[in-house]
């Protein structure tokens, strides 16, 4: 199957694009800089012909849907979005240094996806609670969701490090981020859009949950979790917004909201297992 | 209103310890951080509504038993002081929303002076040009300019000084109501649910009705005020055997009439008169025939085949007396079916015992004691064993059957939060200024503005407009 083969394989470019962007950032190289874009770029226009490959194999198996219906497309499409987006920041302000904060989350994913035991590759046929256009906006919109709440988590650690910089200091590394205040500004503005994608996938998710089951909130735990997620975003854009907090608190507090959200996709899996939790 | 009662009231407010407690940001994050913390609790602890909860609570010794009881944790989300807390945001919620109001209010409609001075101060280069020719006639093009892009635009001379100031957006600051009010409506919504609908299941069995639902959430039926029959039940399967689409003809009888048929699937609920009908489970049933393989275990091991009807009477190939079938298991203790054979000698007791169809199955599921018990021996008459050839099978539905008259209030309350947060988070009030003054080079154009966010924003359309005005003043 040539989509598993180049998504299996674009785990290492990834990699490789995370240690070019690492390479400028430490040698202070442009240099660098420029390819790891270009790698990155490369990738993401196959992780993308990827994806729609894999849409055309479910079809030609009589079972089409859209390759995001079990964990392992979810993953792929979460990697998918998170390049898209920094691809998009990346652009829009000219600087490169988010680069090796992203790309880890990006290949750590498709890696997950692609070589855990657990996690099936094989296309599944869907069963007919998930045969819903709704849910498949529920999908799109929690993973661009996810992917800002990524970029915010990697904006928040860069933050956290460019406190420590100092002229006296003369690393390179730190040196290249750029300044605080940019910095803080760009994490809220991620911030802002996470929240809008979590607030539509909740509302997309209880629109689904509503036509197959009856219930639009059933406080199942993964439901809860999101609704978790969705109340520390929305302490941060408060504390913010209204009694202007900026910096190392906010920045702490989207390391939590991070957190949350990675408990929501894979932490939820193990409470099931914890408590081998069965919808009856 | 009469201003001066506000002002009073205003007053009173500020003394009063609940309301400013209740106008605090502070507070909001402070609840909305315990909600927080209250939910991981509740995801935790198994509730009421999984199946591990009284697993769990038997695990717990007596006395967290009863600390846990006592503070709801097995039923959090319903417990009283979770509503508590909900109840708190809510008025924290409006109080807040009343308390900034009138001054979000006053920002929108003030008088704006197109004369300021003070948006000029630190004018970047790009905000500024110079012009030729007449002022006036400068001035005009600058008022035809502005009124083609913004709404809202004032003008002012003075001597040979012009100013203009124009605005778009002002209803960005409202934004921020919108998305408070959506939230108060979702839980509005919630509750009139809780209140005034309900959430009920029913069984149909392929060509029977009902009239009447069981309620979940008491152990109580209900009647609906029609009928509901199930013509057919259909299942498809994918060819490795996952569901494809389960789907319920229904007919709706109301008034002794045929009013509707409707095919029920799963992600497409049918509604009858504002109830709502979702396909929930299914399950199989035994219908009334069976088809029975009789062995005479004597010389000739004879064998007949023949299809019988739970309860009736049926002679014994030998005449050795009668037997009739007289129980049916679609699925017995989850291995499949079986029936449950009479036989009535002609002399002597009566003798009971099960047939199952697969039963090279049976023997290595079921435990050795029971398969040696002669309840489970089909040949438990002598001389004749008893073989289950295959057993006529019907479907029932499983329908959730529910009326929710607070979906509407939580649509529109969906709909309004993501229109409020596009209001505020992606639309701003800007305000522009532009001063005209008579220079040695010409007449000096300046363009200053202030916005309610994003300013970097507002700085490139400033540049942007300024080459614009230029542009337009030129030509
Ligand atoms: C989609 C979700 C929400 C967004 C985008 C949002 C946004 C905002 C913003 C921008 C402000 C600042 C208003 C100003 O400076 O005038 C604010 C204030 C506030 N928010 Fe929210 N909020 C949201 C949800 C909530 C929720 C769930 C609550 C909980 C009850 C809440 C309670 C408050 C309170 C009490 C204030 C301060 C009072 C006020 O400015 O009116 N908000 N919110």
């Amino acid at each position: 199957m040539l989509d598993s083969i180049i998504l299996s394989s674009i785990t290492f470019v990834y990699f490789g694009a995370f240690v070019l962007y690492l390479l400028m950032m430490v040698m202070a190289r442009d240099y660098f800089g420029r390819l790891a874009s270009i790698v990155t770029g490369v990738t993401f226009i196959g992780h993308t012909l990827a994806i729609v490959l894999r849409w055309i194999r479910s079809h030609q198996m009589g079972i089409g849907h859209a390759p995001m219906s079990n964990l392992y497309e979810s993953l792929i499409f979460f990697a998918w979005a998170v390049i898209l987006l920094y691809l998009i920041v990346e652009n829009r302000t000219k600087n490169r240094t988010l680069g090796p904060f992203i790309t880890p989350l990006a290949f750590l994913a498709i890696a997950y996806a692609s070589f855990s035991p657990d996690i099936s590759e094989g296309i599944q046929p869907l069963i007919p609670a998930l045969k819903s256009n709704w849910l498949i906006a529920h999908v799109i919109t929690c993973f661009f969701g996810y992917a800002a709440f990524g970029l915010s988590f990697g904006l928040s650690i860069m933050y956290l490090l460019k406190r420590l910089d100092s002229p006296e200091r003369g690393n390179k590394f730190l040196a290249i981020i750029p300044g605080k205040g940019i910095v803080d500004e760009l994490n809220y503005q991620m911030v802002i859009i996470g929240f809008l994608m979590l607030t539509l996938g909740i509302i997309t998710g209880s629109v689904w949950a509503h036509s197959a089951w009856g219930t639009y909130w059933s406080w199942d735990p993964k439901e809860t979790w999101s609704l978790i997620t969705w109340l520390i975003y929305a302490s941060v854009i408060h504390s913010r917004q209204v009694r202007g907090w900026k910096g190392k608190r906010i920045a702490l507090l989207c390391l939590a909201g991070f957190l949350c959200v990675l408990f929501t996709y894979f932490g939820v899996n193990y409470l099931a297992g914890l408590h081998s939790y069965a919808k009856s | 209103m009469i201003p001066l009662i506000m002002t009073n009231a205003k007053i009173e407010k500020k003394h009063n310890i609940i309301w400013r407690l209740f106008s605090s940001v502070r507070l909001t994050i402070v609840l909305l951080i315990l909600l927080a913390v209250a939910s991981i609790i509740g995801t935790l602890i198994p509730q009421a509504s999984q199946r591990e909860s009284a697993e769990f609570a038997m695990g717990l010794s007596p006395v967290w038993f009863r600390i846990f009881s006592f503070l709801d944790l097995f039923d959090m989300y319903h417990s009283l002081w979770f509503r508590f807390l909900i109840g708190c945001l809510s008025a924290n919620l409006i109080i807040c929303s009343l308390n900034r109001f009138p001054g979000t209010w006053s920002l929108f409609r003030a008088p704006v002076r197109p004369d300021r001075e003070k948006p000029f101060k630190d004018l970047l280069p790009g905000q500024h040009f110079f012009a030729k020719g007449d002022i006036s006639h400068v001035s005009d093009k600058v008022g035809q300019f502005l009124k083609s892009h913004y709404r809202k635009t004032l003008a002012k001379a003075d001597k040979d000084r012009y100013f203009f100031y124009a605005e778009k957006g002002g209803y960005s600051r409202f934004g921020v109501y919108v998305v408070h009010t959506s939230v108060l409506l979702i839980l509005i919504g919630a509750l009139a649910g809780s209140f005034f609908g309900f959430e009920a299941f029913v069984n149909i069995i392929e060509g029977d009705q009902i009239d009447t639902v069981s309620l979940r959430k008491r152990d109580e039926e209900l009647k609906l005020g029609f009928a509901v029959r199930c013509d057919s039940f259909t299942v498809d399967f994918y060819d490795n055997g996952m569901p494809k689409e389960y789907r319920s003809e229904l007919t709706f009888i109301a008034d002794e009439k045929e009013a509707e048929k409707k095919t029920l699937m799963v992600n497409h609920p049918v509604q009858f008169r504002g109830i709502t009908f979702y396909q929930a489970s299914y399950g199989t049933i035994p219908g009334k025939k069976v088809h029975l393989k009789i062995i005479k275990n004597d010389a000739k091991n004879h064998a007949i085949t023949l299809e019988t009807e739970t309860g009736a009477e049926v002679k014994l190939p030998g005449n050795e007396g009668t037997f009739s079938v007289t129980g049916v298991k679609a699925n017995f203790m989850d291995t499949g079916p079986a029936v449950q054979i009479a036989v009535r000698p002609i002399e002597g007791d009566e003798v009971n015992f099960w047939v199952f169809k697969g039963y090279e199955a049976i023997q290595k599921k079921l435990p050795g004691p029971m398969l040696m018990s002669p309840k489970f021996n089909p040949s438990a008459f002598k001389p004749y064993t008893f073989i289950l050839e295959g057993m006529e099978t019907g479907y029932y539905t499983g329908l959730q059957v529910n009326r929710d008259p607070g979906v509407p209030i939580v649509w529109t309350g969906f709909f309004l939060i993501i229109a409020g947060f596009i209001i505020t988070f992606f639309t701003s009030h800007k305000r522009i200024w532009v001063r005209l003054l008579p220079d040695k080079k010409g007449i000096s154009v300046s363009i200053a503005g202030a916005a309610s966010r994003n300013q970097v924003g507002l700085e490139r359309e400033l540049i942007h407009l300024t080459k614009g005005l230029n542009a337009h003043v030129e030509g």
